[in-house]
């Protein structure tokens, strides 16, 4: 009798095509998300996009920048500086607006001067403060690794300051030591990040205002997530509507089904700016986002955001036939689009393939949007092409959905 | 009496319509007057559903026409207008009160936001629906669901109302309600179409019959005309026996004119003339293991089995 149930149970998956991809399609691609992204964050797998800047421009610092360039997991960004900005400007500006992950800077020659400032500075963004750290632990090990005579040579240089100087013997036998390990490098990694102690600085971007890094990222991320869910689901009453007959009462009548579809939508977008604003509220409430300053652009994102996932979840109900295939459905779009548009962790965790395929959900566009908004203090100039897209996305699952409508109600 | 309007509110003239390379529907003519209640019988699979559509503008025929209320419900908005349709599910939104449902409908409709309140008062009133009013949709018995679907298609004062099995799975106290509804309604002066396979009612309760088979209409005329056409004075005789008959029974059961229904021949019927009917008595032998006789003068089930070679049950 027991194996009778389950052969029933087999069979009721086996013949649903939505179930059987949401109990074994499903789970491998997810599982191909997370491991991509996590298996790569524990070694130089993790590729940062980062800016590679040499302002002293001799040949050791050109040799360092090379040196990094050909570095496994750096991505080097080609980038211009712009006349009326420093070096160090251009270079936080391309960080600021997310363009890199991080920046290095070469700002002079590395030597045994123990009052100069460090001269390789790392620019990170403290939003993404892991990049940052990742990108100097790679800068250290690779001086360690390529270049160790700069290491020792600071290294002597502050024995020489604690402990008196040299005598003329002493700096001649330093001398030579640092000429071979210039010459022959080190074998092997040590394994540790060791430091490199006034070699690497680390300068970490700030957002416009003193919040918790993450705030404005996760807030925009949970945001579309719950959006895309709650507008798939509401969608849905769209199959109960045509299964019940009140779509072929409604479609004998005057006002015909596009009214109910485009009723439905504009509900579903309200709904969502509702989510939306909850979840702000929540964030200004208790970690201090300014909401209330940057109202109007993030009515704007909310607006697109909400507007999007109505349509897109009312498309995907017009598509299926059955309320059991619609809810395996947005279950499958929703997980995918949130694991991939970085709904779920930092899109600059992930491989370079994924970050790029990220910009095919709405997921990606929307947190970027609200994260510029929030973090990197955008104006409607660089939230333009976002808002497009986004406009553009809501316009055609719109337009299709209407489309799909208006052929259900005049059956050819 | 009802009222009787000389133009008829739905008109259909040489209807074919085809579904790849199918024929669907094949010269379908037919006409509703305002007051009448039509009912359109068949099988499944006889076109009855096809049909709905055409006269709803959801499927442009292939040839011929279509008018609702003299316009052409594909292009014309006022023709829809004047339809209400009552699906066969119960579809209303059963999260809703019934008033809630009637305004839902009445504005989905057309009415005017100023005009619903009024609407649905009367459609309370008149559908007898004051008792659930306030009750959601979905709490209700079958019956009362019927009633409030039946409602729901009225609230924009439709001229033609299209039913679609409105009385199917409820109770008969229930479907007796339904029925005065429906007279109620067509005595207002409302055209009715329905289908149905409840053909005791459907005798009972419309002016005239359509019975479609394969897509073409193979009879259609008031219910009573038509079985007179079809079997005069004749009567249905069905005789039902405990056991196999001997072979002298069997042959005189079929020189009456019955012919066994089963392989066991248990069971024996047909239509039979006047006469044959009076003397089916006194021609069966006295130890005839007779379970039961019936003679009754035929009725749409008896037509509907002439016209589709099987019982009612089976072809419903």
């Amino acid at each position: 009798m027991i194996p009778t149930v389950a052969k029933v149970m087999w069979l009721a998956v086996w013949r649903d095509r939505g179930a059987l991809m949401l109990a074994f399609v499903l789970p491998p691609l997810m599982f191909l998300v997370f491991a991509e992204v996590f298996s790569g964050a524990g070694d130089s797998d993790l590729e940062m996009r980062v800016a590679l800047h040499d302002s002293a421009q001799t040949p050791l610092t050109g040799q360092i920048v090379a040196a990094l360039a050909e570095l496994d997991g750096i991505e080097p960004v080609a980038h211009e500086t712009e006349p009326d900005r420093s070096d160090a400007g251009g270079l936080e500006a391309l960080v600021r607006q997310a363009r890199v992950d991080a920046a290095v800077w070469v700002r002079a020659e590395p030597d045994g001067n123990l009052d100069a400032e460090p001269a390789i500075v790392v620019i990170g963004d403290a939003s993404r403060r892991l990049a940052a750290a990742i990108v100097t632990g790679r800068v250290q090990r690779l001086l360690q690794a390529e270049f160790p005579e700069l290491g020792v040579q600071r290294a002597a240089a502050l024995v020489d300051a604690l402990a008196g100087p040299y005598t003329e013997q002493q700096r001649k036998a330093l001398d030579l030591a640092l000429s071979e390990l210039d010459s022959a490098g080190l074998e092997e990694e040590t394994g540790e990040d060791t430091s490199q102690d006034g070699l690497v600085a680390q300068r970490l971007l700030g957002g416009g205002r003193q919040i918790d890094d993450g705030v404005s990222y996760y807030a925009g991320a949970v945001a579309i997530l719950f959006l895309l869910f709650a507008a798939m689901q509401g969608a849905i009453s769209l199959i109960d509507e045509r299964n019940s007959g009140i779509v072929d009462r409604l479609v004998a009548g005057p006002g015909g089904y596009t009214v109910v579809v485009v009723g439905k939508g504009l509900f579903l977008t309200l709904q969502g700016l509702a989510q939306a604003g909850l979840i702000f509220a929540v964030a200004w409430w208790m970690y201090g986002i300014d909401w209330p300053g940057r109202f109007g652009l993030w009515l704007v994102t909310a607006c697109l955001a909400a507007a999007v996932s109505a349509w897109l979840g009312l498309l995907l109900a017009s598509l299926c036939r059955t309320r059991q295939q619609a809810q395996t459905a947005s279950a499958f779009v929703v997980l995918i689009l949130s694991a991939i548009g970085g709904s779920m962790m930092p899109r600059f965790l992930m491989p370079g393939w994924l970050r790029e395929l990220g910009w095919f959900t709405p997921n990606a566009w929307v947190i970027e949007s609200w994260h510029g908004i929030f973090w990197r203090g955008n104006g409607p100039a660089e939230l333009v092409q976002g808002w497009a897209v986004l406009l553009a996305t809501a316009l055609a699952a719109m337009l299709l959905s209407i489309w799909l409508a208006h052929r259900l109600a005049r059956e050819k | 009496m009802r009222q009787v309007d000389s133009e008829p509110i739905l008109a259909i003239e040489q209807l074919a319509f085809s579904y790849r390379d199918k024929s669907v529907l094949d010269d379908i003519e037919l006409d509703l007057e305002p007051g009448h209640i039509l009912a359109l019988l068949g099988p499944n699979g006889a076109g009855k559903s096809t049909l709905i559509r055409c006269i709803c503008g959801r499927l442009q025929p292939d040839a011929g026409r279509v008018r609702v209320a003299g316009d052409d419900p594909i292009r014309s908005r006022a023709a829809r207008s004047a339809i209400g349709l009552v699906p066969q599910q119960v579809a209303l939104y059963s999260h809703l009160t019934v008033t809630e449902n009637l305004e839902t409908f009445a504005r989905l409709a057309g009415v005017e936001r100023k005009a619903v309140a009024a609407t649905v008062a009367r459609t309370i009133e008149f559908c007898d629906l004051g008792a659930v009013a306030g009750r959601q949709a979905g709490r209700l018995s079958g019956g009362w669901q019927r009633r409030v679907n039946i409602g729901c298609a009225m609230s924009h004062s439709p001229r033609l109302l299209i039913l679609d099995e409105p009385t199917v799975g409820i109770d008969p106290p229930a479907r007796e309600e339904i029925e005065r509804l429906l007279q109620r309604l067509a005595a207002t002066g409302l055209a009715v179409l329905m289908t149905g396979h409840d053909l005791a009612q459907i005798e009972i309760l419309a002016d005239s019959v359509a019975l479609l088979s394969e897509g073409r209409i193979a009879a259609t005329g008031a219910p009573r005309g038509l079985i007179r056409e079809f079997f005069g004075e004749s009567h249905e005789c069905r005789v039902s026996l405990d056991r196999p008959p001997e072979v002298g029974l069997a042959e005189t059961l079929a020189a009456l004119g019955l012919k066994a229904e089963d392989g066991h021949a248990l069971h024996w019927s047909g239509v039979i003339d006047e006469d044959a009917a009076r003397r089916l008595q006194s021609s069966l032998p006295a130890d005839a293991p007779i379970n039961d006789l019936r003679v009754r003068r035929p009725g749409l089930d008896t037509l509907w089995a002439q016209l589709y070679g099987s019982e009612l049950e089976h072809a419903a």
